[in-house]
């Protein structure tokens, strides 16, 4: 076989891509939606989050995740990839922040290097969805606290140790009941009284 | 001359329409829209060849529904398509208790609470970042540090990095270790508590 890997041509992306790409709506057409989405991946790569529709964000995602993963590829020496961010940023000093920041930033990253989460919908309203998208490695606060899964977090360490507290009380209790009932059976309030009328009669039956 | 005479026939008309109306108590000819005819009382309304024109002379018919609509599309209009747009008020079942504040929000979204906190907590930063590079040429990394923070990590961490400093405390929730509050130092007041109260 003569014909060259794909994969060895075009850089694998870590995260999900359409087999086509999405219609954004504009008025130029194609060429508008391209400005748009550009404008969007400057807007990325200058602010590292930022929040919009879902349907653009996802769409620029991709692009920037194509863009980053090829600086890792090739370097700043490779025309087409200088060409690309060139095309891509349309700010000029992020095209040193691509090289200079975002490919030693990701150059080990083993996922994506973008991630996309929903953003909260307002109560009682038909608004679109809106996402915040975002580069890994940012300055800001988190948004999802992973801490919680944490094991060794003070909460869930005291809350572990309350289960095992509550666990070993109801083994203790159910050992103890089994004791019980090895031993004698106690006696229900509706036999003794049946027990109390036979007497009755019995004493009846005498007197007669 | 002839704009004379225009101008005379002008001043006619306007005589006409102010002062003759007024005495005699008609109103203007601008406000009679409708000129419907009355119909003569001693003449006999036409047996045959009877039509809607007769009734509304030179007036003319507001547009009006010809047909009644079907019981579906008045329900449809009332209640909405479940598959399209419901109108009815159901109830959300996908609502969680988020575990950082305890207020609720949906399911697979962020909080509300949380994500407004966050948000205005990032857009200072941002605004701190945007002001202090500018437009130059971006080439390091940012570190965003907090007022009475002292950077620990030894001084090869710091190279190659960009320091923002926020004139500000660190927010508690903000914090790298939760188990430790960075930001405030133990107190150093004196106050003697009283004893041997009750």
């Amino acid at each position: 076989m003569n014909q060259a890997e794909v994969s060895k041509l075009v850089s694998k992306l870590r995260i999900k891509i359409p087999n086509e790409p999405r219609k954004l709506r504009n008025i130029k057409g194609p060429e508008g939606r391209l400005d748009k989405l550009r404008k969007t991946v400057t807007g990325l790569f200058k602010y590292e989050r930022i929040e919009l529709n879902y349907s653009r964000g996802d769409e620029a995602r991709q692009y920037a995740e194509r863009l980053i993963s090829e600086a890792i590829r090739h370097g700043d020496c490779h025309k087409p990839t200088m060409e690309a961010a060139n095309y891509w940023l349309l700010e000029k000093e992020l095209i040193h922040k691509l090289f200079k920041v975002l490919v030693p930033r990701f150059q080990d990253c083993n996922t994506a290097y973008t991630s996309i989460i929903n953003a909260p919908r307002a109560i009682n309203t038909r608004s679109t969805e809106k996402v915040v998208l975002e580069l890994k490695g940012n300055p800001y606060p988190p948004l999802v606290n992973k801490q919680m899964n944490n094991k060794l977090l003070i909460q869930n360490v005291l809350l572990d140790a309350a289960k095992y507290d509550y666990r070993q009380s109801k083994y203790r209790e159910m050992a103890e009941k089994i004791g019980i009932t090895d031993e004698i059976k106690p006696t229900t309030n509706k036999d003794e009284n049946r027990t109390n009328q036979i007497q009755l009669n019995d004493n009846k039956l005498t007197e007669n | 001359m002839g704009a004379r005479l225009w101008r005379f026939v002008e001043i006619m008309k306007y005589m006409e329409r102010t002062i003759l109306s007024n005495f005699f108590k008609q109103p203007p000819k601008e406000l009679g829209l409708f000129s419907v005819t009355e119909a003569d009382a001693n003449v006999k309304a036409p047996t045959k060849g009877y039509s809607l024109k007769d009734i509304i002379g030179d007036g003319y018919l507001l547009a009006v529904p010809k047909f009644r609509r079907t019981i579906e599309k008045r329900l449809k209009r009332k209640y909405g398509s479940p598959e399209y747009v419901w109108k009815m008020i159901v109830p959300k079942n996908n609502i969680k208790v988020c575990q950082e504040c305890g207020h609720h929000h949906e399911c697979g979204r962020l909080c509300e609470n949380c994500y407004t906190k966050i948000e205005t907590e990032t857009k200072l930063i941002k605004d701190k970042i945007v002001e202090k590079l500018g437009g130059s040429p971006i080439d390091k990394e940012v570190v965003v540090l907090y007022e009475n923070e002292t950077p620990e990590q030894p001084k090869e961490f710091w190279k190659g990095k960009r320091i923002i400093e926020m004139k500000k405390e660190r927010p508690s929730w903000f914090s790298k270790n939760l188990l430790q509050k960075s930001t405030q130092e133990p107190s150093d007041s004196k106050d003697v508590k009283p004893t041997d109260l009750a």
